[in-house]
């Protein structure tokens, strides 16, 4: 469990990484998203929320790997992020989902498409768990970096150095 | 559920014909993608989550075949319902696509003839997803 009592104004998600939030910070932020993908859920009533920076679509690659961290794979952090901020407050039919991530990046995660398996991994996911997406920003290739602000549930992406709204 | 759907074939007309074979076939079609060769397909369903393929086999690129090949070998696409559409239809075929999880409809075909085959691909998914559901709760949130 990730949900972090109030110490900071700012929770930062590494590559890898899940954080929620039940209140008492301010945003949760998560660097350079290449292929990776950020999650954002956000619950606007009870203001939950969380983001996950996961890097490979598929944990059947590595079954041990996901075990220690599910927060790697799309189709074992997802559920992780789901049912850690349902845990924190949030409820299903509240829960506001946003994207960012999945950019088709040079060498060797293109050619195995990692950025675009990612989306879809997602995608069939969110899709079996009746959830849908509201505003996403995928593909591309460029480097995102993702914000949430708890107090409105508002994300913004920072992308070649301007904030955009998501 | 609403279906994302995608039609491949080198034929503009046929891609057409199948479309329009697969709106009067009644299912709840999100949306219908097209594309004209193997490649494109692949590509395409990389990018977008496709429920149901319908693709010709005699293609340039890369064949009908060859794609429902290469999408069998990638988890994301595993799964996928596929029927190929063709107008060569031998036994060795068919027992290759058997293999490769694939229904097979002969052209020249009708609606009603799509229709059956879609019904029935269709129910067995759902009932296959429900079991995968159920036996992998891993997945549900």
């Amino acid at each position: 469990m990730n949900l972090v009592t109030p110490v900071s104004g700012k929770l930062s998600v590494g590559v890898s990484d899940l954080k929620i939030s039940s209140g008492g910070v301010e945003q949760i932020v998560t660097h350079a998203l290449g292929s990776c993908l950020g999650v954002t859920v956000y619950d606007p009533v009870t203001k939950v929320g969380g983001m996950l920076h996961a890097m490979l679509p598929n944990s059947s690659v590595d079954s041990a790997k996901a075990e220690k961290n599910p927060y790697i794979f799309v189709d074992t952090g997802i559920p992780q992020l789901f049912r850690q901020a349902y845990a924190a407050g949030a409820k299903k039919e509240r829960i506001v989902v946003k994207v960012a991530g999945g950019a088709s990046t040079r060498g060797a995660n293109d050619l195995f498409k990692i950025g675009k398996r990612n989306i879809t991994m997602l995608k069939k996911l969110l899709w079996k768990n009746g959830i849908s997406i509201s505003a996403e920003s995928v593909g591309g290739d460029m480097s995102r970096t993702m914000y949430l602000y708890l107090a409105t549930g508002e994300t913004t992406l920072l992308i070649h150095g301007k904030d955009v709204p998501l | 559920m609403a279906l994302q759907v995608l039609v491949v074939d080198d034929s503009g007309v046929m891609r057409s014909m199948v479309t329009k074979a697969v709106k009067m076939c009644g299912l709840n079609i999100a949306e219908i993608h097209k594309a004209k060769n193997g490649i494109e397909a692949l590509e395409l369903m990389r990018r977008e989550a496709i429920d149901l393929l319908l693709i010709d086999i005699n293609m340039p690129l890369m064949n009908g075949e060859e794609v429902v090949t290469e999408m069998r070998k990638v988890v994301e696409l595993a799964d996928t319902a596929v029927v190929v559409i063709s107008s060569e239809g031998s036994a060795a075929r068919v027992h290759r696509l058997e293999v490769l999880d694939a229904s097979f409809i002969k052209k020249p075909f009708n609606p009603s003839q799509l229709r059956e085959i879609l019904d029935s691909l269709i129910d067995d998914r759902d009932k296959v997803e429900t079991v995968h559901d159920t036996a992998d709760s891993s997945l549900s949130f």
